[in-house]
């Protein structure tokens, strides 16, 4: 057994080959549906219209950020409640700006505390009361829905700061606005962080095996609560930058980002079993979504369908990436 | 004619031959004990008749005729009985219907009334010891440890087959218990059915039994009439020709002087599965943990290192106190710790073998950077003196061998040595270079000054490895074996002294 075993090893890597695949696949699927939006209605493809498609992956990226350090964390990890903390720092960072550049930082560092403290009682009560990760972030994300009730009281308020719409929609540095500089410094930084940093080592050590990962020392319930703290700080960030894309918050601006969210996880490589993959192929994975999304709205598919196509990619993908913990065993 | 006749049963796992030739013969009415150390096939021996292994050779025959036994299922038809050693019971589910799983009265529907009233006859006879709160409609879950066992003896004795199969059924009973388990199995005797029992207590042997069969290294070498004999030649016979001296025991022990202050000191220490322990470890030194399996060994070493809860006891690092809190406190103050499981609590799967080596060295520097390519410079060296097999660091751990993967495991622990090592039953499942390997570098550690625990569940790695051994059984350390007393015989005669 030792011969076979160890010949095995001498081949490029598994795990290697398997992160590189799901990103490959994504690209190739990017390009795909370009020409095919570009077949069917003339213009989609056009530069303009491609930037206005990055901003949204962006939007999109940056809440599919943290669900893809909570996933990598393992045992059952997942994240339901990013969509009520989007919506949440949207309505928080809209009060706190109310339309001034003033407001700006204020509304950064607010929505930045609440989304990490509701990452925070996700996280206690995923570690300390082991509540399984999709009841707790679900039941979360009910209490957050009828905060959002209660706040709002059905009335739209807040408006996006000027310099912060101008961040998100307009040219910021060659010819990018600043949101899709802000996802390539979050790509890069997540980047650094599984790969360099002992942190993102112990992230992969919990994910693949807890309790070997608690016998060499890893804090496993302290990394998993930061997981998703991290989670709810990305989340509103998002929620910022959504109300600076709109313009002002509506009811439930968040809700649409729960399942895309983990469907680009999925795509970029990321078993839900956790314990491998990384943040580069998720990003090739959400860009594929939104342009998934606006071919579907361009042949005039409307939101209920394309909820449809999100959970049929999600249930096919698991037939592809799902046997991630049967080969574990 | 014999009741149940085994002959020249074999059974391999892969490589390694677990039973090589297991012959028992079984009367009508008598109870037989089966006996044998760690490893040696007794348990597989049960295994087979049970239904939960197919042999690979052999006849069995009950009544005279041959059957075959091709899962629990036929082992129950052919008359087999079982209790199991490891709690089986449901929970959440009440005494009766525990006692009534094998064989639920009625059809699709239960029948409550035939339910209670069978389950009500078995516990009426332990009615006396039973202990307050232990009722049909109790709940197994409420009731305390020795109560649940007694489940399990019920639930063992309604099956009524004409051979039923005890593996160490009173090692939670107290003394009443015992005794009246007894008098029930004489009964039972008395009605002709045959019982085959497996205890680690040879005052229980000699109290219970008729005959004993003792297997040895995969054979059956014996079957005596407990009326004419006596543990010492039970213990002998199970010795074999294997009691000439450890090699290691010729060379000098470490003695009072080499043992130049304590590195670990252990005192009344208690927990789940262990009472008062205590010892010291030597700097240098290495104490084995020996005895049949589950006695507490790996209960006490997975306490000590914070893995396992401890409820008292004083324990202290050359000299300094310690209370174990978590594996992470006890890294930071020193010590190690290897399990035999290492698909458990070892290999991170999937990751590359560097990243297996490296957290504990990021814990005990505290650092924040991971430094693979500075670590990997000093990973190597451990890795090659351990002869690990390997095609890259960046490679995942699973690509290795077992043997190579636990080597990978314990190298995580040489880059900042720790002062005391925790080994539990460390070459579980591994081949043989790599067990030699192992032990090469335990002994080198050793003489550089490291405090060394081993438990081993094969016997001959304690003799040959361990400075001193400390038997245990029931939980506790029953006997300490220094010098030339490190004999087989005497780790046998401890395992199986009376608790």
């Amino acid at each position: 057994m030792t011969t076979t075993t160890q010949t095995q090893a001498a081949a490029p890597s598994p795990v290697l080959t398997f992160l590189k695949k799901p990103l490959l696949v994504a690209l190739i699927l990017i390009a795909a549906l370009l020409l095919l939006g570009e077949a069917l209605s003339p213009g989609f493809a056009s530069g303009q219209q491609i930037l206005r498609l990055l901003i949204v992956a962006a939007l999109l990226g940056i809440v599919a950020a943290g669900q893809n350090l909570v996933i990598l964390g393992g045992r059952e990890g997942i994240d339901l409640s990013v969509g009520g903390v989007v919506s949440l720092s949207a309505i928080i960072g809209g009060n706190l700006m109310n339309g001034a550049d003033a407001g700006i930082l204020p509304a950064i560092l607010g929505c930045i505390a609440a989304g990490a403290v509701i990452g925070l009682f996700n996280g206690l009560g995923v570690t300390l009361l082991r509540i399984p990760p999709l009841v707790m972030t679900l039941g979360m994300l009910g209490v957050l829905q009828g905060l959002l009730v209660v706040i709002r009281n059905g009335i739209p308020s807040g408006r996006a700061a000027p310099g912060l719409s101008q961040f998100v929609t307009q040219p910021f540095l060659l010819g990018l606005p600043g949101i899709i500089w802000l996802w390539v410094a979050i790509g890069l930084l997540l980047a650094f962080m599984l790969g360099r940093t002992v942190f993102g080592h112990r992230i992969y050590a919990i994910g693949s095996n807890e309790q070997a990962a608690f016998m060499a020392g890893v804090p496993v319930k302290r990394t998993r609560i930061a997981l998703f703290m991290l989670s709810g700080a990305f989340a509103a960030v998002a929620g910022m930058c959504l109300i600076g894309y709109s313009g002002s918050s509506f009811a439930n601006v968040g809700e649409q980002y729960m399942l895309p969210s983990i469907i680009a996880v999925v795509f970029g490589g990321t078993p839900l079993s956790g314990g491998k993959g990384g943040y580069t192929g998720t990003m090739a994975g959400a860009v594929l979504l939104v342009v998934l999304q606006s071919i579907l709205t361009t042949v005039h598919i409307d939101e209920s369908g394309r909820q449809m196509v999100f959970g049929a990619t999600l249930l096919i993908l698991m037939l592809f990436y799902g046997r991630g913990r049967a080969m574990r065993a | 004619m014999s009741k149940l006749i085994m002959r020249g049963v074999s059974k391999a796992y892969g490589a390694t031959l677990a039973l090589r030739r297991g012959d028992l013969t079984v009367e009508a009415g008598e109870v037989h004990v089966l006996i044998g150390s760690n490893g040696s096939g007794k348990s597989t021996l049960c295994k087979v008749l049970a239904g939960s292994v197919r042999p690979d050779n052999g006849e069995i025959l009950i009544d005279g005729k041959p059957v075959t036994i091709s899962g629990p299922h036929a082992a129950r038809a052919s008359g087999i009985g079982i209790f199991y050693q490891e709690l089986s019971l449901a929970g959440h589910r009440t005494v009766a219907e525990n006692i009534c799983l094998p064989d639920m009265p009625g059809g699709i529907f239960v029948d409550r009334a035939a339910l209670e009233n069978r389950a009500q006859r078995y516990i009426a006879l332990f009615d006396t010891v039973s202990g307050e709160g232990f009722a049909a409609e109790a709940v197994v879950e409420n009731l305390r440890a020795d109560q649940r066992q007694l489940v399990e003896i019920m639930k063992a004795l309604a099956t009524e087959a004409p051979i039923t199969i005890f593996d160490e059924p009173t090692s939670a009973l107290d003394r009443a218990q015992v005794d009246r388990f007894f008098e029930i199995l004489r009964d039972l005797k008395a009605e002709g059915r045959s019982i085959i029992f497996i205890s680690h207590r040879m005052d229980e042997i000699f109290a219970i039994g008729d005959r004993v069969t003792v297997i040895r290294d995969g054979e059956t070498v014996g079957t005596e009439n407990i009326a004419d004999t006596n543990p010492g030649a039970v213990i002998r016979l199970m010795v074999g020709g294997q009691d000439e001296l450890a090699p290691g025991a010729s060379a000098p022990p470490a003695t009072a002087a080499t043992r130049n202050g304590a590195v670990l000191t252990v005192a009344n220490f208690s927990g789940k599965g262990f009472a008062n322990v205590g010892f010291e470890v030597a700097k240098g030194e290495i104490l084995g943990f020996g005895g049949l399996h589950g006695q507490g060994q790996s209960a006490v070493l997975r306490a000590i290192f914070g893995a396992n809860p401890s409820s008292g006891g004083a324990l202290a690092l050359s000299g300094s106190a310690f209370v174990p809190s978590d594996p992470r406190a006890a890294i930071r103050r020193g010590l190690a710790y290897v399990s035999g499981d290492r698909s458990r609590d070892g290999v991170i799967s999937g990751r590359p073998i560097l990243e297996n080596v490296t957290p504990i060295h990021y814990l005990k520097q505290k650092l924040f950077l991971a430094r693979p390519s500075a670590l990997a410079e000093r990973v190597k060296p451990a890795l090659e003196a351990l002869h690990t097999k390997f095609a890259g660091l960046g490679h995942p751990i699973n690509s290795l061998s077992g043997g190579n993967q636990q080597k990978i495991v314990i190298a995580r622990w040489l880059i900042d040595r720790p002062d005391v090592l925790l080994l539990d039953d460390p070459t579980k499942g591994i081949d043989l270079s790599a067990k030699a390997d192992l032990f090469a570098l335990i002994r080198k550690l050793a003489a550089e000054g490291m405090g060394i625990v081993l438990y081993s569940s094969e016997d001959a790695e304690l003799l040959n490895n361990a400075d001193r051994i400390l038997v245990f059984n029931g939980g506790q350390v029953r006997r300490e074996l220094t010098g030339a007393d490190r004999t087989r015989y005497n780790l046998y005669q401890a395992a199986y002294e009376a608790a």
